[in-house]
């Protein structure tokens, strides 16, 4: 990452970053189905300290979630720096927010996301490599 | 005198019921198909003014119908058209017409056969097993000896059959219907409530065309099920689509058709409405685990002392940190975090790529320089879960959350905030062997009430000593560590560990709190020579 880049690194990050939590929070709630597809075939998911992996076990998990409605209160991201993931480019994606799982209640929770561009003739596609997610009860 | 006795409060009710009295009504809620049953009828009477009896409830196709007799509920139900939302925050339509006595009601069995039934019912229960068998109903002899047809796919016949039930079996755990020609499930509901102890049920050998009518009896918890013989089990390309479509409907099953299910892909994890955390992941080895942990401990060892500029050589030249906080502006609580406010770089405010980019902190030195501006801080390393949640040969990306202090300098005593914090971490080892910190990202909001409680709450220890020549070469090693890490002697260290059961971390930890609270006697500073 030379410095005269980085800012070019930064902003690239930030949009794939946006437009990720976009996609992602809104497929989750209202297109769970499709949800797996944004996970490349060996992601890997940490939910709650219980690990799922690989494309078709995710999408049993999500299956079997209760139906959701995610409120996104903080997102931050950083590129993430090229000597832990050699010509990949990835971007490290933090989100806070609150969900309401139908028959619980609504509660806080943080999650993690790796994000790797996957580069296609037309143009970049950014697929999960990990995620990791967690209640985490802020004061409210 | 008899004839008034005879106008006794009771017999008025039963004429009511028996459907002799007042109008019916048919309830339509469109789209009704897509509530689960107790929901849709606990806000319904809910939001009703007047109290009703729900006759019949069923779904045909996409709606749910009920009926009621009292016209005054019928008028109360009309008001409530369009007055209650559902979870997606959609009015729901209610619709009341007149109708015609319900089905079950002009077919209702005659006490005579009610009492054969019961008898019927009574000889196929096994009182030890708590099971009631009920294959092939329509052809049991006592029944048809005495001229009673039993359809189970008739209302009212199911109607009977769990009033029953209701009345003479309150303690239900399996239920047999195998081979009662049933094609729909609408009669079988009310069992939901009726008889929520049931953990087996066969329904073999019936006429269930979907599994959608399983939908009328999810709120069950099943963890046995037969449904082989039915039309519905074709319906899948194959056993683990058929087995997945099953378990969607209860999540408890650990039998179906006889044969005992695989534990789900994700077992502990989704109990359908429990989501159950555990305290803390690590899908890599167990070196990685001791080497999170002693990084952690160094970590906050040093950013809780006084020399938060140490953690330099802990960050790569060009690693970034960048810190966020859940801020919610009528908050007036979140006021007192704003020593970290003005770095908090939430994207979901912060639109500017300019301003984005500047609250980014790029380089060590920027790093440790924000770094060493945060309120001085005491970390409970026994609030701390960790996830490792991505590893290669050269990197670690972990998440840590928990509790922290912030010290307040002046009067050292008094007790300073309680922050809760989620802190992700990735680690590489790059071109040179040592790991260091590439990206930092931190979190900062407040504890709630229950953290603040539980944190920092370690008893003080009370001080025996044993001589150092009983432990073992390893426990030896660690005091001796522990002694030169914390500047206390080695037999204080050697107490200090054995305290907490040689856990080197939970040792560092109550440590680092003592320490703080200035509870460490001056004595056990004085090392011995």
């Amino acid at each position: 990452m030379a410095s005269v880049d980085f800012k070019t690194y930064v902003d690239q990050a930030c949009r794939a970053a946006e437009e990720f939590v976009n996609v992602y929070y809104t497929t989750m709630d209202k297109r769970r189905r499709l949800l797996s597809r944004l996970y490349m075939g060996t992601a890997t998911l940490v939910w709650n300290g219980n690990a799922v992996s690989g494309q078709e076990s995710l999408s049993e998990f999500f299956e079997m979630l209760p139906s959701s409605e995610f409120q996104i209160n903080v997102v931050d991201c950083q590129p993430v720096h090229d000597e832990a993931t050699p010509s990949q480019t990835t971007v490290l994606v933090v989100i806070c927010g609150t969900v309401k799982f139908e028959g619980n209640k609504q509660r806080d929770f943080n999650q993690n996301f790796l994000l790797t561009a996957q580069a296609s003739p037309s143009n970049t596609v950014w697929k999960i490599a990990s995620d990791c997610f967690r209640f985490q009860d802020w004061a409210s | 005198i008899k004839a008034y006795q005879n106008r006794t409060p009771e017999r008025l009710m039963e004429n009511t019921q028996d459907g002799n009295l007042g109008d019916w009504f048919k309830i339509t809620v469109p789209y009704g198909i897509k509530y689960d049953k107790t929901w849709l009828m606990n806000s319904i009477q809910s939001h009703c003014s007047v109290p009703f009896t729900p006759v019949d409830f069923h779904y045909v196709k996409h709606l749910a119908q009920f009926f009621v007799q009292d016209a005054s509920a019928a008028s109360a139900l009309k008001d409530i058209n369009y007055k209650i939302f559902d979870e997606e925050n959609q009015k729901i339509p209610i619709f009341v017409n007149t109708s015609a006595v319900p089905y079950s009601m002009c077919n209702k069995l005659e006490p005579e056969k009610m009492e054969q039934l019961k008898l019927t019912i009574s000889k196929r229960y096994d009182v030890s097993q708590k099971a009631l068998d009920l294959h092939k109903l329509r052809f049991d002899p006592d029944l048809l000896g005495h001229d009673i047809i039993i359809i189970l796919n008739r209302r009212n016949c199911m109607t009977a059959i769990l009033q029953t039930i209701k009345k003479n079996i309150p303690e239900l755990l399996s239920l047999n219907l195998c081979k009662n020609k049933l094609c729909q499930l609408d009669g079988l509901s009310d069992i939901i409530q009726i008889a929520p102890t049931i953990k087996t049920l066969n329904l073999s050998k019936n006429e269930l065309k979907s599994a959608r009518e399983l939908d009328k009896i999810k709120g069950l918890k099943l963890e046995e099920l037969w449904l082989q013989g039915n039309p519905l089990c074709n319906t899948f390309p194959n056993q683990p689509t058929y087995v997945s479509a099953i378990r969607k409907y209860f999540p408890n099953l650990s039998r179906l058709d006889g044969q005992d299910l695989p534990p789900p892909t994700v077992t502990g994890i989704v109990d359908m409405d429990i989501i159950k955390p555990c305290k803390e992941s690590f899908k890599g080895p167990e070196t990685l685990k001791n080497l999170i942990f002693q990084f952690l401990l160094h970590y906050y060892l040093i950013y809780d002392s006084e020399d938060r500029e140490s953690l330099l050589s802990a960050y790569h030249e060009e690693a970034c940190f960048s810190l966020t906080v859940p801020y919610n502006s009528e908050d007036p609580a979140l006021s007192n975090l704003c020593e970290y406010l003005k770095d908090n770089r939430n994207m979901k405010n912060l639109k500017d790529s300019d301003l984005r980019f500047q609250l980014l902190k790029h380089t060590k030195c920027e790093i440790v320089n924000s770094l060493c501006v945060f309120p001085k801080t005491q970390h409970d390393l026994n609030s701390y879960v960790v996830d490792l949640w991505a590893h290669t040969e050269i990197m670690l990306c972990f998440s840590v959350s928990g509790v922290f202090k912030e010290v307040i300098e002046v009067e050292r005593k008094s007790q300073g905030s309680v922050r809760a914090f989620t802190r992700t971490f990735i680690l590489s080892s790059g071109s040179n062997s040592s790991m260091c910190i590439v990206n930092d990202i931190l979190t900062v909001g407040n504890a709630r009430t229950e953290e603040t409680q539980s944190a920092f709450s370690i008893p003080v220890p009370t001080p025996t000593f044993s001589s150092l020549s009983t432990l073992s070469q390893e426990q030896q090693e660690m005091v001796q560590i522990f002694s030169i890490q914390s500047g206390i002697s080695l037999q204080w260290s050697q107490k200090c560990l054995q305290d907490n059961e040689w856990n080197y971390i939970k040792a560092a930890q109550v440590f680092a709190t003592f320490k703080t609270q200035g509870k460490i006697p001056e004595e056990a500073f004085k090392q011995i020579s």
